[in-house]
């Protein structure tokens, strides 16, 4: 069995009670159906050789009525169970799977992509409904059922229970022997299937380029082309997968009449042995066509089994992996009159093997404004994530007033941090959810006083809700300015001792970069702060700026030191001056 | 009823194929009700001839059997088959209708697509309405002629029983699927809701990942999205109920149709008007003849979604065509000069003007740089230059002549643009640089690849130029999509060139040297620069100054270093763009 299969099966043990309920349920219809053959057989059997006429069949009648409205009553419940039997599956895996990314951090849902992790989280959940509501219970009952029909018919005619157990078991071997071939050629046609679409989607979202380069009517013919090759190919798959629901179908039908012309040859007594009845044979063929119904149902389910597994890939390669340990780490945060920080020779590398810090040492005191500066990928980004402990060193270690930062109790630690990222995400929400996050108790009046102090009482006092306005993904539109002030807010509000600063590159009009230049050296008031910076103006209020260079210390000091050393820093800063 | 109407003509191309799978569903509908039937009747008339010792032809019902059993066997592959072979045929089909219709829309009208969202609800709109034809329009023209033909049938017998069994099969087929449809039609829309209220939370946590772990909101996240996806959860429940209760009934009805057929038939036998073999046929025949049936509830599920996918492809198809081309259009242009004359534009009729009195020059052969904040019309320049929209006042000419007077694709044939949101497909290098120039030769490929200066980087790859891009040229670094977009750009050797903020998101070694570049590969032409960055400015002939869609000064780089100082406070910026 395969981890994944193994996965599946350990899902099955947490839903034991309403699996077998709708196993039970829909396996007490299968009996009645027993009886409501016997009843019909009575029926027509006593109307056809024994004259009866309504008046005395009606105890039958009525019990057949009954029968039928209790399979019905098993119906409901039956779908009732299984429903039950997903949900809580479905709950339960989209639980762990988000707690599980959350454990794996930031770093590895930018790695992956929030789509994808999205729609994992979301339609990979839902692919395993159909396997545990209808795959699996239909799988129990299509070894059930047959077997009591069985069980019920090789005592009245033995005949026809040979012909029932020697195509029985040839359906599901068919089905799984031209099923693997199938399966293969399947999966091939969906990812061709997917590439498609891809292609689609691309072309629709790349219509504006496709546009300036005229070149629209060529990708037109293109798509038209794949698809045309793809229905091709595809129907030369199902051609093949189909001849195995035909041989299901064969055997079914063939069964049945073959079990009817011989009822009807010993009926008519042309032939010397399994002599039987009128009433019995009609039992039989009534029973015939619901002996091989759940064979059929499991086979139109076997895609469902595929869907399960294959979205069960997605899921148990994210479950199944160790969670990095941190809960260990339990020492309190270390007194002291502010956060010394010591990096002592950390390097890091990112799970791609990209390498991002090499060797660094580095060390800030309480209270100092620290900017750190560097061409792309010199490493900068690297220091924030260490310091929130999205990522840990390879080697080396940080320490925070001598204690080292994986020994300090996680939360604790990030409490007394504020931080606020280059591009904040505004989620979906009112503005004061955005801004009390992880705060959600927060004092109305110190909501009050972080907006002021962040600059955004203004623009938020002009939304038509104020702070209850609904921002982000399908809600009010922010721009670019006001996500930088909300996001000051958020810091304002945390009120934290080591405040983590990554600038915004994008432009901004000057007002609102001056407004937000003033509102964050309030914030870093009496703090000690780390700031990545993009703008002289930042600089030049720092206390001491570092120059990294691919993971590397290159140059540390003050603005005009720095320019005059002429280095790194000088050709950063000077790309603007000299040019003119 | 009218998207009813639509989706038919839609379709009115694959009518044949559609026929072809009806005509296969109802041989073996037919062939499995004859199994049914001729089954009930050969064991009864056996019994019977065996009880009286009468005389038999027992060659043609067996063998009828038989031949029916061998048609449901293979009618059921044709069926399968031919509705698959529709289902693809319809789907290429809409595919290309739908990229036919969207592609003189954009980017006006796709406006409001938010991110990937509308994208790929717009690639599930297509694919649900395959449903359409062949789960909803096949399967409903089967079961109306499989009632009619059961009606037909049973009223050689006796009308009443005919009645009887039309009445349930409508019940079953249409008034039950109707009822849990409305039933559950308001619940399922707002489903829908509620899992795009989950999935948005899903994606906040996710993408918001890093803020939320840095401010300890991580419970918070996961109980907000537990508490989304119990509201989802609950609604499901809802409609599992409505699916149990009227699959309940619906096998109820076919069953009670059975029941008052039985009470129907047995008096009948009784007075002659029925013989006993009749009586066990029409018994089974009643039995199958739900088959026909079964597909409807799904039909009617797929009825409502299908709907409203057609609903909003429709309207997006339907939205009123951004520009015109003239009827008589200008051909010829002899020189290329532009000019913006008083330009006024605004994308929403009463809205806020993007552009207001707008007054520019290019010569033709000139550098002329647009330098403004993001909001201050620079983009809209572009849109109206290229006619994706209308303006609305004023004059842009090109070589003299009002470019609304052209065919809106002889524009965008003389204008090249690169710009940061230049679309590269998920294929090739190679692939990507001809869909610009279809026919272009290796050797041109690799001269418009030196000139953009990304020949070296190409062939150092172990694919070269087969080297696959990814989606949205994800596996290029910045420099050398940007540089590939350039390359795609020259090859088209168009006379203008519109350069959209070139250098966006790429770090200053890097966007020095693409500038460089384009001033090399451009020379000559004329050339439009969109920027905000003063370090963009170096190669240009002049500046033009834009602020609130309208012209605040116009000089060289000297000239407004010295008059203006806005344009001078623009060169305070420390070079450390975005880290990867």
């Amino acid at each position: 069995m395969t981890s994944v299969e193994s996965w599946l099966a350990t899902q099955r043990s947490h839903v034991r009670v309403s699996l077998f309920t709708a196993v039970g349920l829909s396996f007490g219809s299968g009996l009645l159906l027993i009886v409501q053959a016997y009843l019909m057989a009575l029926i027509v059997d006593s109307v056809i050789f024994l004259g009866a006429d309504l008046d005395s069949l009606w105890p039958f009648l009525w019990g057949l009525l009954a029968v039928f409205v209790v399979r019905s009553t098993l119906v409901f419940f039956t779908e009732r169970a299984a429903f039950e039997t997903a949900v809580t599956v479905k709950t339960r895996a989209r639980e762990a799977l988000f707690r599980r990314l959350q454990a794996l951090g930031p770093l590895h849902a930018s790695d992956v992509g929030a789509g994808t992790l999205a729609s994992l989280v979301m339609e990979g959940i839902e692919a395993l409904e159909d396997f545990y509501a209808r795959y699996l219970p239909d799988a129990a009952l299509a070894a059930l059922v047959p077997a009591a029909f069985f069980v019920v018919v090789l005592p009245r005619d033995w005949f026809s229970a040979v012909v029932f157990l020697s195509t029985a078991p040839l359906i599901p071997l068919f089905m799984i022997l031209i099923g693997k071939g199938a399966e293969h050629l399947n999966r091939r046609q969906w990812r061709k299937l997917a590439h498609l679409g891809g292609r689609l989607l691309d072309a629709i979202q790349g219509l504006t380029t496709l546009k300036i380069l005229n070149a629209t009517r060529r990708e037109a013919g293109v798509i038209a082309q794949i698809s045309d090759e793809y229905r091709r190919s595809t129907m030369s798959v199902l051609r093949v997968a189909f001849l195995s629901s035909m041989v299901l179908e064969f055997f079914a039908s063939v069964s049945i009449a073959v079990v009817a012309v011989f009822i009807g040859f010993r009926l008519v007594g042309y032939l010397e042995w399994g002599t039987i009845d009128f009433r019995t044979g009609f039992f039989v063929l009534l029973l015939a066509p619901d002996f091989y119904r759940p064979l059929r149902n499991l086979g139109t389910r076997y895609h469902a089994r595929l869907d399960a597994i294959g979205a069960a890939e997605g899921l148990v390669k994210y479950l199944e992996q160790p969670t990095p340990e941190r809960d260990r780490a339990i020492h309190p945060i270390p007194d002291g009159p502010g956060f010394s920080i010591d990096f002592d020779q950390v390097s890091l590398s990112y799970s791609s093997g990209v390498s991002s810090l090499h060797m660094l040492t580095l060390n800030v005191t309480p209270g100092e404004r620290l900017a750190l500066v560097g061409p792309s990928g010199a490493g900068k980004s690297s220091v924030f994530n260490l310091l929130l402990r999205f990522a840990d060193p390879e080697s080396g270690s940080i320490r925070i007033n001598g204690v080292d930062l994986e020994k300090i109790e996680l939360d604790e630690w990030r409490r007394h941090i504020a931080w606020m990222p280059q591009r904040p995400h505004i989620f979906h929400g009112t503005l004061r959810d955005n801004v009390t996050l992880g705060f959600s108790d927060a004092r109305q009046s110190d909501v009050d006083d972080a907006i002021e102090m962040a600059g955004a009482s203004e623009f938020v006092s002009r939304l038509p809700d104020g702070l209850d306005t609904v921002v982000g993904e399908r809600g009010q539109g922010l721009s670019g300015g006001q996500i930088q002030r909300i996001a000051l807010a958020r810091a304002f509000l945390r009120d934290a001792p080591l405040l983590l600063l990554d600038e915004a590159t994008a432009s901004l009009d000057e007002a609102a970069e001056s407004g937000i230049g003033e509102a964050v050296d309030r914030l870093a008031d009496g703090r000690t702060v780390l700031i990545i910076a993009h703008r002289l103006r930042t600089v030049r209020s720092a206390d001491r700026i570092v120059v990294l260079d691919k993971g590397r210390i290159v140059e540390s000091g003050i603005h005009d030191n720095l320019l005059h050393d002429n280095g790194l820093y000088a050709a950063l800063a000077g790309h603007s001056r000299n040019r003119s | 009823m009218k998207t009813l109407g639509r989706l038919l003509v839609l379709g009115k191309g694959y009518a044949w194929w559609m026929v072809f799978g009806l005509f296969a569903s109802l041989v073996t509908l037919v062939a499995n009700l004859g199994l049914m039937a001729v089954s009930g009747w050969f064991i009864a008339s056996m019994a019977i001839a065996g009880a009286t010792g009468a005389a038999i032809n027992y060659f043609t019902p067996a063998a009828l059997i038989r031949a029916f059993a061998m048609l449901r066997t293979g009618g059921r592959y044709v069926d399968r088959l031919a509705t698959h072979e529709a289902t693809f045929r319809i789907l290429g089909g809409l595919r290309l209708w739908f990229f036919d219709h969207l592609e003189p829309l954009a980017p006006a009208r796709l406006q409001l697509a938010r991110g990937g969202d509308l994208l790929s609800r717009i690639r599930a709109d297509i694919d649900s309405l395959e449903n359409f034809y062949a789960r909803l329009l096949v399967p409903t023209a089967v079961a109306i002629l499989g009632i009619a033909a059961t009606g037909l049938f049973l009223q050689f017998y006796d009308p009443v029983l005919a009645l009887v069994a039309v009445l349930g099969l409508l019940f079953a087929g249409f008034a039950v699927p109707y009822a849990s449809w409305r039933l559950g039609a308001r619940i399922g829309a707002r489903r829908v809701e509620y899992d795009a209220d989950l999935r948005t939370a899903i994606v906040d946590g996710i993408q918001g990942m890093g803020e939320i772990a840095a401010f300890g909101g991580e419970a918070q996240a996961r109980r907000r999205i537990a508490e989304l996806d119990a509201r989802s959860v609950n609604a499901q429940r809802y409609l599992s109920k409505v699916r149990g209760l009227s699959e309940a009934v619906s096998s109820l009805a076919a069953n009670i149709t059975l029941w008052v057929g039985l009470l129907v038939a047995i008096p009948l036998v009784r007075t002659a008007s029925l013989d006993g073999a009749e009586l066990a046929m029409i018994a089974l025949f009643l039995l199958a003849a739900f088959e026909s049936v079964f597909p409807l509830p799904q039909a009617f599920a797929l009825l409502g979604s299908t709907l409203t996918a057609a609903r909003r492809l429709f309207e997006i198809v339907d939205s009123p065509l951004p520009v015109l081309d003239p009827a008589n259009p200008t051909v010829h242009v002899s020189r290329y000069d532009l000019e913006f004359d008083d330009v006024g534009f605004s994308y929403a009729a009463g809205g806020n003007r993007a552009l207001k009195r707008l007054s520019f020059r290019v010569n033709e052969g000139e550098r002329i740089a647009i330098l403004g904040s993001s909001g201050s019309g620079k983009t809209t320049i572009v849109n109206l230059l290229l006619r994706f929209w209308e303006y609305q006042a004023g004059n842009i000419r090109l070589g003299g002549c009002e470019i609304r007077d052209f065919r809106a694709d002889d524009v965008r044939s003389r204008i090249a643009v690169v710009s940061q949101h230049s679309h590269l497909f998920n294929t090739t290098i190679r692939e990507n640089l001809r869909i610009a120039v279809p026919d272009a030769d290796q050797e041109t490929l690799e001269r418009a690849c030196r000139i953009a200066g990304i020949h070296e980087t190409i062939t150092a790859k172990p694919n070269g130029y087969d080297t696959l891009v990814g989606e949205g040229g994800i596996r290029l670094s910045g420099g050398e999509a940007r540089r590939l977009v350039v390359a795609r750009a020259i090859l088209r050797d168009t006379p203008v060139l519109v350069l959209d903020e070139p250098t966006e998101g790429l770090d200053s070694p890097t966007a020095a040297s693409l500038m460089s570049m384009l001033d090399k590969a451009t020379r000559g032409r004329t050339v439009l620069l969109i920027t905000h960055k003063a370090a963009d400015l170096a190669h240009v002939d002049r500046i033009v100054m834009l602020e609130a869609g309208t012209v605040t000064d116009t000089g060289t780089h000297q000239e407004l270093l010295h008059r203006n100082p806005a344009y001078a406070s623009l060169h305070d910026t420390l070079n450390t763009p975005v880290q990867a």
